[in-house]
């Protein structure tokens, strides 16, 4: 492996953003190219896997050029493909590997994949130069929702995992029994700031004493219940205070959860990531329980919120440092574990 | 001059290299249904085998559809990938057309159909000139059926090839291949049974010719390219012959 200069192409597909990026020496970005499809998928409220992946391959070689012009590199120039290959739609997921796979070969480059979670996790090293494990790791999107621990660049150990809906997901349903529309997530996080957080108490679920485990399926009914239960009394019902409501009940139990897992495994480090690690509310809770207990709080920027190929391409380059390698077997895995 | 032919649109995935001299070689998977696992495994072995690396090859040719959408993209994909990163054009194959070129010699029609659910076939028809043309009988498409099979019949009857019917073997012989053969093959035969037309004589393909292959995919592929059909590989697109299930409903609400 060359020091200086080391280039790597990351590619991700595994649900409805095509992505390409460059990134030198694993943490520089030299290009981070998203092509969503956010605009194609709304119109049928949520991601539809067909047209999702008919959108992937539209896009995904376009993608890669741009990504490969905006760094001032060639194919040539790449030493390693990293590919994201679960978990996600798998008809999505094959559209980024099937292209990695191809490359890698022509290219005669080492092949890397990558788990999506490990991915979100990863874009903080890029955010943060300095960020190193060990530390915990509270990752919150649209499909997972998980506390773990990260004891070095690809050791992860999960300690707490949702039951049923991700927090993401309940975020979707919810905005769309209130009318707002999808996706969920910012959309109830711009409401919720014209909102009464404490209009309605919706109730906390925590689970067993101790658990680091969650389930949201409960808040969602809890709201659908509310608002039939005002609609019956004929009562005005503020989607504004019910979304500021919803939306604090959901980021309590997280907060608290991730603040305990910290304390349990000693670790001073807690690091946020996924989609809904751009949420406003989340952050601001967060910061101010890390500061209560003296922990420093990560997260990315947005952008490397939301599903890229950068963060992809940084975890498969600390994965290349440790010596692991994939062949060309590598397949898509749409549960695959941590 | 090779060409690669990628053929992942049906239940079993293979593929070839042709040269110039029209010699083909062909590697099949023998595991069905996993093919975004196993194609570029088979690339390699097929160049080992051949001798060959990757930079002998001039064109990546593709099977473009239709059959699975899941298997239409993994062939596409891989093609894109590969001519994107060998800076090689490429050549789209329409699958159903391919079946041709699994019996240079037959003289009757052919009808390949492929189950798409929802009680259609993806199908068309084929036969070859007596100057060794492909000719088209039956645009390729989602077919009910019925309807599919009404095209036929009506092009069997044409008055021009009505005279030409004395001739035996000339054209009223249809063979069906491809996977609708399995859930349609009773209504092919009744169909044969009542129809009008007396001319009509139904043949199903054996089993080693009734899917998609590889080494036919390549064949066409070489004349396509002969006929100057080589394309960039932007402009190689999926022939999936029909709209994804959401957007087909959504386009029936709105009506």
């Amino acid at each position: 492996m060359k020091d200086k200069n080391f280039i790597t192409l990351g590619i991700e597909s595994s649900c409805d953003e095509t992505s390409a990026a460059v990134l030198r020496e694993g943490r520089d970005v030299l290009s981070n190219v998203i092509a969503s499809q956010i605009k194609v998928h709304q119109v049928f409220g949520g991601v539809v896997p067909e047209i999702a992946s008919r959108h992937h391959l539209d896009n995904i070689n376009t993608v890669i050029d741009s990504a490969l012009s905006e760094a001032g590199i060639t194919l040539k120039d790449v030493d390693l493909i990293g590919v994201t290959y679960g978990p996600g739609l798998v008809g999505a997921l094959l559209i980024g590997l099937a292209t990695a796979k191809s490359m890698a070969f022509a290219l005669k480059k080492p092949l890397v994949g990558v788990h999506h979670i490990q991915g979100h996790i990863c874009a903080n090293y890029i955010e943060h130069k300095d960020l190193k494990p060990p530390f915990l790791a509270l990752v919150v999107s649209g499909g997972h929702t998980n506390i773990i621990d990260v004891t070095d660049y690809n050791h992860y150990e999960v300690l707490g995992r949702t039951r049923d809906d991700a927090a993401g997901e309940a975020f979707d349903k919810v905005a769309r029994v209130l009318g707002l529309g999808y996706p969920g997530g910012p959309l109830i996080d711009e409401a919720a700031k014209k909102g009464n957080a404490h209009a309605v108490e919706f109730k906390r679920v925590f689970l067993e004493k101790d658990s680091l485990d969650f389930s949201f399926s409960g808040i969602k009914t809890g709201v659908l219940n509310y608002l039939n239960t005002q609609r019956l009394k004929g009562e005005e019902v503020s989607v504004n205070d019910t979304a500021a409501s919803f939306q604090l009940a959901v980021m309590e139990v997280i907060v608290a959860k991730a603040v305990m897992a910290a304390e349990r495994m000693k670790k001073d480090k807690i690091v946020l990531a996924g989609g809904v690690a751009a949420n406003s509310l989340l952050r601001k809770m967060l910061k101010e329980a890390c500061d209560r207990k003296g922990f420093e709080l990560y997260y990315p920027s947005p952008i490397l919120c939301t599903d890229n190929a950068a963060m992809i391409g940084c975890a498969a380059y600390y994965k290349y440092q440790a010596g692991m390698e994939d062949d060309y077997y590598l397949d898509a895995y749409p549960n695959l574990a941590i | 001059m090779n060409i690669l032919a990628i053929e992942t649109t049906g239940a079993e995935a293979s593929v070839a290299v042709i040269n110039e001299k029209e010699e083909v070689f062909m590697e099949t998977s023998d595991e069905k249904m996993n093919h975004l696992q196993n194609l570029m495994p088979m690339v390699d072995n097929l160049l080992q085998k051949r001798g060959m690396v990757i930079d002998d090859l001039d064109y990546i040719a593709v099977s473009e559809g239709p059959g699975s959408f899941t298997g239409i993209r993994i062939g596409v994909s891989t093609a894109r990938a590969l001519a994107q990163a060998l800076s090689l054009p490429t050549i789209g194959v329409p699958t159903l057309q391919s079946f041709l070129y699994h019996v240079p010699e037959y003289r009757g029609i052919i009808c390949p159909i492929f189950d798409a659910r929802r009680n259609q076939v993806y199908g068309g028809a084929y036969r070859w000139s007596d100057t060794g043309q492909s000719e088209e009988v039956v645009p390729g498409g989602a077919y009910d059926l019925e309807e599919l099979l009404e095209k036929l019949e009506s092009q069997i009857m044409r008055p021009k090839e009505a005279k030409e019917l004395t001739t035996p073997e000339k054209g009223e012989e249809i063979t069906f291949f491809g996977d609708g053969i399995l859930p349609y093959r009773e209504q092919i035969l009744k169909w044969q049974d009542s129809s009008l037309n007396d001319n009509i004589r139904v043949s199903f393909a054996e089993d080693d010719i009734m899917l998609q292959k590889a080494s036919s995919v390549a064949r066409l592929a070489l004349v396509i390219y002969r006929d100057g059909g080589g394309k960039s590989l932007y402009d190689l697109k999926p022939v999936y012959m029909r709209k994804a299930e959401a957007e087909r409903k959504l386009e029936e609400q709105t009506k």
